[in-house]
């Protein structure tokens, strides 16, 4: 049997999305290192992102609450193999630590980098505190990392 | 609703890199050995449904690349994509198209070619707002969950690695598996490469290219063609919120899952699902997750899966063997992966497992699993 013939592709393309109103209101206070969730009338949780709808209750969301940039660190891991910054397309080297927080004032976990990639300093139940960059963009990457408190 | 069984199934051989094939010779070998399995022709088949999750491939429109080769050209054709639950989101798809009459016979073909494409991009191109900028892919998703589960459950990195042991030892009595690893010990999982705390490379599921097809047909065709048809009890699926962090501790409440299996167990007249069920496939893309679905899917109380590995009750020879074929852990193919599982379930009700068949199979769960949350759930069984 003859080789195979392999068709090597490479693109460089650009996409732009629509934010809606939930999501522009959010990056706006992004910019202004304010954080605010969307709350549901029936349910009461309050959620990050914000969005229309509560997927739950189906209920409109138009009750916006402030959130800390401080919160509880409810899962972690420290990634030991380099993985995609998918915004950037660049390799993000290892080793890095992750966490699902629950900011206070939110129901919802985000997840986020951590400064901390030492597994035995990593603990569910740690206090967090977002790092942002000098001059926030109004993206989620304005928060660089969450740093531990101790 | 007509009763419905799977008739036929056709695997092709799964590897990491299979470029001794294209995209379309692998769904063709794959539906060609599902519909001779059946005993019918393509002629015969009267719709076509595909799975596969296009991103990770980077191409649009597998159902005209591939739709050819799966038969489909003149007749009605859907793609299904859906994660992990692509295949048998598919299967399920097929079995109403069915049971409500539409179709007499079905053709499902499942394809991922993962050598040909950027899986962790494909992964990567969800919501740009929010999940993109800490994208941490599949495995880093995993680990996060996998720390509440421990957390809660006491369950131990030794506990997973059996299951890891369990799958690519089943998976050396397959022939179409990837890793057929039958001497592996746990202290060779505890001793592979770290890839995200505490997830070890021989805990995770493998990239894999393959396809596999199953035939699904109405009562009359199916008992005319088949001696041991597969009947389809009952199937459910249950999508979620969007976001991980939408989730509460995921691996623990996997609510989706629960839900779903909750109904087709009544449906099926399952009360007590380690006795009732014969055998199971179950779509386990990480050796932890395996544990919590023992739980979810109610093989035992909430914290007792580990005893559940250690006492060997999901191996080959205990009570209620889970993945004969080597599971997810040992083939996967994204887009064919939860056909495998119905497949090799439906195997199982015919009686032509070869090395890998459980004895006396008459009762089968099979389940699907995909993105954060999302569950599919389906009994088969040797009677309608």
């Amino acid at each position: 049997m003859n080789e195979a013939i392999l068709v090597p592709i490479e693109m460089a393309a650009t996409w732009r999305y629509a934010s809606g109103a939930a999501m522009e209101r959010f990056c706006d206070g992004l910019r202004e290192r304010r954080i605010e969730a969307l709350r549901c009338g029936v349910c009461r949780r309050s959620y990050l992102p914000p969005r229309p709808i509560c997927g739950n209750c189906h209920a409109p969301l138009s009750e916006w609450v402030s959130v800390a940039d401080e919160g509880r660190l409810e899962a972690w891991t420290v990634l030991q193999v380099p993985m995609l910054d998918a915004r950037t397309g660049s390799i993000r080297e290892a080793p890095y630590g992750m966490g699902l927080i629950r900011l206070d004032g939110a129901d919802t976990t985000i997840n986020h980098y951590l400064a901390e990639s030492d597994p035995a300093r990593l603990a569910i139940g740690l206090r967090v505190r977002a790092v942002w960059r000098p001059e926030p963009r109004g993206a989620m990457d304005d928060i660089v990392h969450f740093e531990v408190l101790r | 609703m007509r009763h419905v069984a799977i008739i036929g199934t056709g695997q092709t051989d799964y590897a990491s890199n299979r470029s001794d094939a294209s995209q379309p010779e692998l769904v063709r070998e794959a539906a060609k050995a599902a519909i001779a399995d059946a005993g019918l022709r393509p002629q015969q088949i009267d719709a076509v449904l595909i799975s596969n999750m296009e991103l990770f491939e980077g191409r649009a429109l597998p159902e005209l690349w591939l739709g050819e080769a799966a038969f489909a050209a003149g007749k009605p054709c859907l793609k299904v994509a859906t994660g992990g639950t692509s295949g048998t989101s598919a299967c399920i798809s097929g079995f109403h198209q069915v049971a409500s009459g539409l179709f007499d016979v079905v053709l499902v073909v499942g394809l991922e070619k993962h050598s040909e494409g950027q899986t962790q991009t494909g992964m990567a191109l969800t919501d740009p707002f929010w999940d993109r900028a800490v994208a941490a892919g599949a495995l880093g998703n995993f680990a996060l969950s996998i720390s509440q589960y421990m957390a809660e459950r006491g369950v131990t990195e030794r506990q997973a690695a059996m299951v890891a042991v369990k799958a690519r030892r089943n998976a050396a009595r397959n022939p179409h598996a990837h890793l057929k690893m039958p001497a592996l010990t746990v202290d060779e999982v505890l001793a592979s490469r770290p890839l995200a705390h505490p997830i070890r490379l021989l805990d995770m599921c493998p990239q894999s290219d393959g396809a596999c097809a199953i035939v699904i047909a109405a009562e009359k065709p199916a008992r005319r063609l088949c001696p041991r048809p597969a009947w389809v009890k009952a199937s459910a699926t249950r999508h979620e919120q969007p976001y991980i962090g939408d989730i509460d501790r995921r691996l623990v409440t996997m609510r989706t899952l629960r839900d779903a299996a909750r109904g087709v167990y009544e449906r099926a007249g399952i009360r007590d699902p380690l006795h009732d069920f014969d055998v199971a496939e179950i779509y386990e893309p990480v050796s932890y997750a395996e544990l919590a679905w023992y739980e979810a899917l109610g093989f035992c109380r909430e914290g007792e899966a580990g005893r559940l590995i250690e006492d060997g009750v999901t191996a080959m020879d205990g009570e209620l063997p889970v993945n004969p074929s080597g599971g997810v852990l040992s083939s996967n193919p994204v887009g064919a992966s939860g056909v495998i599982r119905v497949a090799e379930a439906a195997l199982q009700i015919h009686g032509r497992g070869g090395e890998r068949q459980v004895e006396g199979v008459r009762t089968a769960l099979v389940t699907g699993y995909g993105v954060y949350a999302w569950a599919d759930v389906v009994v088969l069984g040797a009677q309608p």
